[in-house]
């Protein structure tokens, strides 16, 4: 009788009898959510400490040394002094500012017409393809492609593909995110009831999908202004600003201090704007 | 009849009209173009590496030079390493990413919490990546934060010298950065697997850690292997680490393929990142063959709504 009770179970437990006592014994720890917090927060800490003693070491007058004294303005005094990074600070904003644009109308378009697929996977991975391709490879292999085969002068344009290549898939996920909850309905009854294509998407569809094409922005605009390895390698004879830093991080001791100062600016923009659209994202639209 | 034949009649004019349309067109040209752009690229770096260059010229014949000359120089070793850099940082991150990514799908009460921590968890994306390498080096460096707090601690006499410009330095560069990509996947599957079953392995008698075993990890694997995806193959291609916190002694696929480039040995450049595609290829296949018929699109949609 209890044999059989036994394995009514969601195991059978009469092949794991060995190893059933420690499983057991093991559930017993009360201690497993709390070591699974600090692994995370463990993890987090390495990602976020550098980036507060990035900005704790750009007021420091040595900044590659361990002690952040004495502090300093300097560092900031010689960023505005200098007048190298602007160019390229000025390319990045509108590179960005285009690729933002693109990755909006794109994924608008592309995220409609996967949603209304009967299969969407092929077209789907096709899109998202980039998301698993390193940042270096896809460099080189559009290196490659379209300058030693192609035979194409590299340049802004190049840049502008490498860089649409990483953010769109992003854009994308964030259109599907938004699009994945409309009701294709309402489309019907307002076919039913008269309203032309155009209509039914300008004033129906459009501003049910403007959080997720919002956000398409965002997300294209700030994957677009931090891309490094793509446009590195595709850049020709063009600068943007992580190919400046980079430059000046990879070769130019001297230069370090400038780009702590400079980062800790991009860090002071960028995370209110990444807070707001999460808080957005996360309490604004769930009251909806 | 007759109006049957009038409305087929006008159907396949529509059809056409719809077919020809811009807007009907736009997709699929957009797909062609990102094919060109993504997927062709891609294709030709593994076939240049059949290639050779003489005299600055390329030679469109096939050949197995470069793959010699890769094996005959011992340049191999370079992807062995890689690969065992790669998949240490893999599994610390899945150690470090599986207890997390289940608390917080299934512990986690807190709304507010639960959000805050999956934006942290996604600015990381957004960020210079040099500048937030660069830093490391003040932090590990001989005169650099930790050491300087272990000399006036006293814990040590003299500097570490091994934590800067080494493999070490490497592996904690790459820890950060490679943990929202091991998370989110697990995330996502974890919040889709329905609260009733793991009630229900309880209810049948099982331990909670019989439940994680038997239940939980089978029902998370696509989520898993995504993630092991996410962050390995990204870390095969790893070039700012190196480059940046290796101090030259650290050589790694990624570096290879840029000296390669920079030296016009582009078959072997083409060589060292195929290495990359083909190890890409091969882990989205395995992960479609695995998961064929377990996934869909919506449900994993309706996982970001919670």
């Amino acid at each position: 009788m209890s044999s059989t009770a036994l394995q009514v179970g969601l195991v059978d437990e009469r092949g794991i009898t060995a190893s059933t006592r420690f499983l057991r014994r093991a559930s017993g720890w009360r201690v497993w959510p709390n070591v699974a917090k600090a692994l995370g927060f463990f993890a987090i800490a390495a990602i976020y400490l550098p980036l507060v003693w990035l900005a704790v070491m750009s007021f420091a007058a040595t900044p590659l040394s361990g002690i952040p004294y004495p502090l300093t303005l300097s560092n900031y005094a010689q960023l505005a002094a200098d007048e190298r990074w602007r160019p390229p600070l000025l390319t990045s904003i509108w590179m960005s500012a285009l690729v933002a644009l693109c990755c909006m109308v794109i994924a608008t378009m592309v995220g409609r017409a996967i949603t209304r697929m009967r299969r969407p996977g092929p077209v789907l991975l096709l899109t998202l393809l980039p998301l698993f391709v390193p940042g270096l490879t896809m460099g080189a292999a559009l290196f490659i492609f379209l300058r030693i085969m192609m035979g194409f002068t590299l340049g802004l344009w190049s840049i502008f593909v490498a860089q649409l290549i990483w953010a769109l898939p992003f854009s994308l996920l964030l259109v599907l995110v938004v699009a994945s909850r409309f009701d294709l309905r309402l489309l019907e009854a307002a076919e039913d009831l008269g309203a032309s294509p155009w209509r039914r998407f300008w004033e129906i569809e459009l501003p049910l999908l403007r959080p997720g094409i919002f956000g398409a922005g965002i997300f294209g605009f700030l994957l677009s202004f931090n891309e490094l390895l793509r446009s590195l390698f595709v850049r020709g004879v063009e600068t943007t600003m992580p190919i400046y830093n980079w430059a000046m991080a990879a070769s130019q001791q001297s230069q370090v201090p400038i780009i702590f100062s400079l980062a800790t600016i991009i860090l002071l923009v960028t995370l209110p704007i990444m807070g707001a659209f999460f808080w957005f994202l996360f309490v604004k639209l769930d009251q909806d | 009849m007759a109006t049957s034949a009038l409305t087929r009649k006008r159907t396949t004019l529509d059809v056409l009209a719809e077919r020809l349309s811009p807007a009907r067109l736009a997709v699929p040209g957009f797909l062609a173009a990102w094919a060109f752009f993504v997927i062709l690229p891609l294709l030709v770096i593994v076939v240049f590496s059949f290639f050779q260059v003489r005299s600055y010229q390329i030679v469109y014949e096939p050949s197995l030079a470069t793959w010699q000359s890769l094996v005959d120089t011992g340049r191999w070793t370079v992807a062995l390493r890689t690969l065992r850099v790669a998949l240490t940082i893999t599994v610390i991150e899945l150690l470090l990413a599986f207890p997390f990514a289940l608390w917080l799908a299934k512990g986690c009460r807190s709304k507010t919490l639960k959000a805050v921590i999956i934006t942290l968890l996604t600015i990381p994306f957004f960020l210079d990546v040099s500048s937030r390498i660069i830093i490391w080096r003040s932090i590990l460096g001989t005169n650099g934060m930790i050491n300087t707090f272990l000399m006036w601690s006293g814990l040590v006499d003299e500097p570490i010298s091994w934590l800067l410009y080494s493999e070490f330095a490497v592996h904690f560069g790459m820890l950060g950065a490679s943990f929202p990509t091991m998370v989110f996947p697990i995330f996502i599957i974890i919040s889709l697997i329905d609260d009733d079953y793991i009630n229900a392995s309880g209810d049948l008698g099982a331990s909670p850690v019989q439940t994680l075993v038997y239940v939980i990890v089978p029902m998370a694997l696509p989520g898993i292997l995504a993630g092991i995806i996410f962050t390995f193959v990204p870390l095969m291609a790893a070039y700012v680490e190196p480059q940046l916190l290796g101090g030259g002694f650290v050589d790694l696929l990624g570096n290879s393929v840029d000296s390669a480039l920079q030296q016009l040995r582009y078959p072997m450049a083409a060589a060292l990142s195929t290495v990359v595609v083909v190890l890409l290829g091969l882990c989205l296949t395995a992960f479609m063959l695995l998961t064929r018929n377990r996934l869909d699109l919506s449900t994993i949609f309706s996982a970001l709504k919670r």
